[in-house]
């Protein structure tokens, strides 16, 4: 028998983080790649629920100039 | 009446004294302008941008929340795309579910002092781990000098019994 995957479970439903901030830029800027895009739920364990909400945060807070939109610029 | 929440970028050719009367000016007495009225504002101050914008690399950061009436925000939109001051703006509606607005100073205190929380539980860990394996150590040194102990408990019984059975005086 192969290992069991291991079993993620989503942080904000861990710590029940209901609303998640767009100003809160540390916060997300856990949750984009080495290249700035936002990091997909496979990799991170979030709910579908969380994502949704994450992903509109983090494009809110790119608009703003909180994160970047990709690694490199020129 | 509705409640928003507008994030804006003053531009950076004002000092910070003039930037925080240039948001009321062309923020605030917009929105009252409007029959609107501000209920919580936040001054962030100057901060760098990811990226650049209009060739800019900073910008003063406003956050206010206020109540309005629907019809009225196209209008606002309106004359903050026009304003040369502000050099971005967002509007969003206020989330039901957030609770009560937060400052960013507050923001930042609250994120370094989780920070420093969980340095010290991870030191507590740490310590723990150590002592652990402290006692581990210890019991392994305990358990060791027993076996000895019963080592030399086997040789006298081995010699007593030897005693018995070079004993002559005895008939067996």
């Amino acid at each position: 028998m192969p290992p069991k995957p291991k079993k993620f479970i989503c942080t904000f439903c861990r710590s029940k983080v209901d609303h998640i901030d767009y100003k809160d830029a540390a916060t997300l800027a856990q949750y984009i790649t080495y290249y700035r895009s936002i990091q997909s739920r496979f990799h991170t364990g979030i709910c579908l629920k969380h994502q949704k909400r994450l992903s509109n945060a983090i494009k809110k807070a790119r608009f703003m100039g909180l994160l970047p939109f990709v690694r490199y610029e020129k | 009446m509705k409640k928003y929440e507008l994030m804006a970028i003053i531009a950076n050719d004002l000092d910070e004294k003039k930037a925080v009367s240039q948001v009321k000016e062309s923020l605030a007495d917009k929105i009252t302008e409007q029959k609107g009225s501000v209920t919580f504002e936040d001054f962030w101050g100057a901060k760098g941008f990811a990226y650049k914008i209009h060739g800019q690399k900073w910008g003063y950061y406003v956050v206010l929340q206020f109540e309005l009436d629907p019809e009225n925000l196209s209008e606002l939109e309106r004359e903050w795309n026009i304003d040369p001051k502000v050099v971005r703006f967002l509007v969003s509606k206020v989330d039901p579910r957030a609770g009560d607005p937060v400052t960013q100073a507050e923001r930042v205190k609250e994120m370094e002092a989780q920070k420093k929380e969980d340095e010290i539980a991870e030191m507590e860990a740490e310590t723990k781990k150590a002592a652990s394996v402290k006692k581990a150590k210890s019991e392994d040194a305990a358990s060791k000098t027993e076996e000895k102990d019963s080592e030399g408990k086997k040789d006298a019984v081995d010699k007593k019994l030897d005693q018995i059975l070079d004993d002559a005086s005895l008939d067996l």
